[in-house]
């Protein structure tokens, strides 16, 4: 099979994915993002020929673009448009998870920080505020007190982005100092990992240490929901140990698996190939054509 | 091995080097991105955007 990859960044992810691509004899077509036109009725040249599309943007921007273009030139595209708009969007991502009945951080919207404040009172301290777009742990915060509080939220409504304005305001979440990463397709969880740090956040971006992780038949549950709950796909599914059950705290859709690759015994990139040869296949079946 | 645009020292290279690849000059932790292969050009690469992630 032919199969595009959306770039912008060839991170170690991606040389695994294209490793293993390359290894069973597929055509791989590298389609580095920022060099692309996207035309609204005719599709890139680069798009065609291509069985299937893999987006691996690194901006949650062009993800969404680019998906959205694919879907429209009939290209079949993992993850979905849908899922990434889902999941690139912790306010989406969290009522997505709530409406599936899944156990996630209470959580309150507010779009002024006089709200944001009433909303941090309720929750009392700590409690987190975090970027409503973004990744890698970056721009969390951790609020210990009122008057952490104020400043934090008169530098995001002077200082940010419009979408600083929008308060995304957790309950904070007493974890026993690891979260669990979870990668799974259409459910199936694959590999997991627990991501342990002596600081707050554990993402493995900040330096979090990484180790192999069993899940329980519980936590398994709580992959597959998530993962329909979001519509389904390559998925990165965040966990929390929270008492004597699990929270699910976020699913990201371009989900990096370098660090589990080095975690576990698992082949992650020859089960995501695996996965790719099938949807490819299964798209095939049902007629899906480039219109290139 | 090729020059470091930012501050001119070797850069070592490893063999499956490919397009878009981001590699660090161990002289001056530049990161550099790159753009060709054979033979490899390096560029300096794109800053941190706030939307990047997974």
């Amino acid at each position: 099979m032919n199969v595009g990859i959306l770039y912008s960044r060839i991170r170690k992810d991606e040389k695994l994915l294209l490793s293993e691509l390359r290894d069973r004899g597929h055509d791989v077509t590298k389609i580095d993002v920022r060099k692309q036109r996207f035309n609204l009725a005719e599709a890139p040249e680069a798009f065609a020929e291509l069985d299937i599309v893999v987006d691996r943007c690194l901006a949650t921007s062009r993800s969404l673009y680019a998906t959205r273009f694919c879907e429209a030139y009939g290209v079949p595209v993992v993850n979905s448009h849908d899922t990434a708009e889902v999941c690139s969007d912790k306010v989406k991502n969290s009522l997505a998870l709530e409406a599936a009945g899944v156990p996630t951080p209470n959580t309150d919207v507010a779009f002024t920080t006089e709200a944001a404040l009433e909303s941090i009172e309720a929750f009392g301290y700590p409690c987190v505020l975090k970027p409503v777009i973004g990744s890698w742990g970056r721009l969390m915060a951790k609020i210990d007190s009122r008057d952490a509080a104020e400043a934090i939220l008169e530098h995001k409504a002077t200082l940010g982005h419009y979408e600083h304005k929008v308060f995304y305001v957790q309950e904070f979440v007493e974890k026993p100092g690891r979260d669990v990463r979870v990668l799974a397709i259409d459910g199936e969880p694959i590999a997991a990992m627990a991501r342990s740090s002596d600081h707050w956040l554990t993402n493995a971006a900040k330096g979090a240490e990484t180790d192999s992780f069993e899940l329980d038949a519980r936590a398994e549950e709580l992959v597959a929901e998530a993962s329909a709950a979001v519509g389904g796909g390559l998925l990165g599914v965040d966990l929390m140990e929270a008492g004597d059950d699990y929270t699910v705290h976020e699913v990201n859709h371009t989900v990096e698996f370098k660090a589990l690759d080095g975690a576990v015994e698992e082949d992650v990139a020859g089960r995501v190939v695996d996965w790719l040869e099938e949807t490819a296949a299964s798209a095939a079946d049902d007629g899906i054509e480039v219109t290139a | 091995m090729t020059e470091c645009v930012e501050c001119g020292a070797d850069v070592t290279l490893h063999d499956d080097l490919e397009v878009g690849e981001i590699v660090d000059c161990t002289t001056c932790g530049a990161e550099l991105e790159v753009v060709e292969t054979e033979p490899p050009v390096l560029e300096r690469a794109p800053e941190l955007e706030e939307d990047w992630g997974e």
